[in-house]
């Protein structure tokens, strides 16, 4: 295998014969990696609200602050179509917000009454028929001492839904912006090649190896493409932090949500990994064509 | 030693570049190859350094049957000879001592020992003071003589040289010439193309004459017995 200090050094002497393509494949990547990682921001976000318990709630009783929950519970028990049912206090429904959204959950600590009502939710058996939930709620509206009854139902799946469209799309528009930046990757490396034809030329000539010759424009390209993915990294976490801070100005209950945290450290360290990989299939793809050399026949 | 059995090429259909060329030029031995233009020499001279491959025929070097030799081992084989070419054939971004020195630096070769051997070899062509320039700073026969330089720091068997005084003047083209004869006096295998029948003369070595493909060679005839197996080979270390 070539020597590292010569791969590095000549693939250095390759970026810098062509800065104005590098530039170009290096911003297409980052842009290409730009896209899907916000919508993977969103959808991380959203995802923070979708029950991901193994029994989804069903209905939720939301109760005046005077209502006897236990009560109210009992009754709901009596029902032979629902399997649990769960009582969230006031206190409760406050650290289940504050884990779920810890930079949000900060914000209410000075608030001197808990801003969540108690709250009753139900758990339906298996198999139980669809409508359930729904009668459930309707009945429950007219006792004494609830507030509100919703069935979950429904919205529980379209947000899921929601969320899967959101992930979707985010992959689906970057595997085409993937596409897109490998094939500007692929360009970008083969106008480099173009430009060092004869000095290729002259090291085949010399005797230098195939791998020898190729190393340092895989490490141009995996190298260009990571740094897009950085870039990219980069201009999330500023949209990110330019969002946080004009939500901070002026606040907006749905949008904050979508803003409420930025990626994980492995997921963000997954744009400069797929920049990097994308550079190197580009470069794999413009430098895969085996030298033709016939084999001498033999008279 | 280098042998050529029934050697030719043709490019395309009807034109043919050689034809039924063989010859020996034994080890140690300087040999010019002439013709007019378009004879044939630089095509056999590509030949041999495995450019192309022939259309027919064996071509030995060294003992290997080079026309059955898997293209991963061509560049071990290129590593023992030099090649000097009538352009020089020098890159314009790399200094005098890393045009040398980059075969060495892609084998790995420890940069002390990467400049030892490129001083030395400088110092050889008398070109020892300007490592650290680059080639358009040089004059053409100085840009010839880098050229030689590279193709010999690999210490080659074998040393091919493509019209090299093409483009100099007499003094600088006698100057080469006798370059070569003081690498073919430390046993390196010589053999230069060229069209200069004067400085042929003046040396007084074997000649290899071409004419539209054809070898015209009264002293050796063609080897009886080709070689068709090729001995394993391994790569430099």
């Amino acid at each position: 295998m070539p020597r590292l200090r010569y791969v590095v050094s000549e693939a250095w002497s390759v970026a810098r014969s062509s800065p104005r393509q590098a530039a170009a494949a290096i911003t297409l990547i980052s842009l290409a990696l730009y896209v899907p990682g916000l919508l993977a921001l969103v959808s991380h976000n959203l995802g923070r609200l979708a029950v991901t318990e193994a029994e989804p709630t069903a209905v939720v009783l939301t109760l005046e602050a005077q209502a006897d929950a236990r009560a109210l519970a009992a009754r709901l028990a009596t029902d032979v179509r629902i399997k649990t049912v769960r009582i969230v206090g006031s206190d409760a429904a406050l650290e289940r917000f504050r884990r779920a959204y810890p930079d949000l959950g900060a914000a209410l600590a000075d608030l001197k009454e808990a801003p969540f009502p108690p709250s009753v939710e139900v758990v339906l058996k298996p198999g139980a028929a669809p409508r359930t939930a729904t009668e459930i709620a309707a009945a429950a509206r007219l006792w004494p001492g609830v507030d509100s009854a919703e069935s979950e139902e429904e919205f529980s799946r379209r947000f899921r839904d929601a969320i899967a469209l959101v992930r979707n799309a985010g992959l689906f528009l970057g595997a085409v912006l993937t596409l897109a930046a490998i094939l500007s990757v692929a360009s970008a490396v083969r106008l480099a090649l173009d430009l060092h034809r004869d000095e290729v030329g002259i090291m085949r000539l010399m005797g230098a190896t195939e791998s020898a010759i190729r190393a340092p424009f895989w490490l141009y390209a995996t190298a260009e493409g990571f740094i897009g993915g950085g870039l990219a990294l980069g201009l999330l976490y500023a949209t990110y932090r330019f969002a946080t801070h004009w939500l901070a100005r002026d606040p907006h209950p749905v949008l904050a949500v979508l803003w409420v945290g930025f990626l994980s450290v492995p997921t963000a360290l997954l744009l400069p990994a797929a920049g990097a990989a994308a550079g190197l299939v580009g470069s794999l793809l413009s430098l895969g064509k085996k030298q033709t050399r016939r084999v001498t026949r033999i008279a | 030693m280098i042998q050529l059995f029934g050697v030719s090429k043709k490019y395309g259909t009807f034109r043919d570049a050689l034809v039924d060329v063989s010859f020996r030029i034994d080890p140690g031995e300087f040999v010019f190859l002439t013709g007019p233009s378009g004879a044939g020499k630089s095509t056999l001279l590509r030949l041999l350094f495995l450019e192309e491959p022939p259309s027919a025929g064996q071509i030995i070097v060294n003992g290997r049957n080079i026309g059955v030799l898997p293209q991963s081992q061509i560049p071990y084989l290129r590593r023992t000879m030099g090649v000097v070419f009538q352009d020089f054939k020098l890159i314009g971004r790399k200094t005098v001592f890393e045009n040398i020195a980059f075969v060495q630096n892609v084998l790995g070769l420890a940069r002390v020992e990467q400049k030892r051997r490129a001083y030395h070899v400088l110092k050889r062509v008398g070109l020892h003071h300007l490592m650290n320039a680059y080639p358009d700073e040089l004059s053409g026969g100085e840009q010839q003589r880098v050229a030689i330089a590279r193709a010999i720091v690999n210490e080659p068997t074998v040393l091919l040289a493509d019209e090299p005084t093409g483009n100099l003047d007499p003094v600088l083209a006698e100057e080469i010439m006798r370059l070569f004869v003081e690498f073919n006096i430390r046993g390196t295998t010589v053999v230069v193309a060229t069209h200069d029948v004067e400085m042929i003369r003046r040396m007084g070595k074997r000649t290899l004459t071409l004419e539209r493909g054809h070898l015209h060679d009264p002293d050796r005839a063609r080897e009886s017995a080709p070689i068709v197996r090729e001995a394993p080979f391994l790569p430099l270390s």
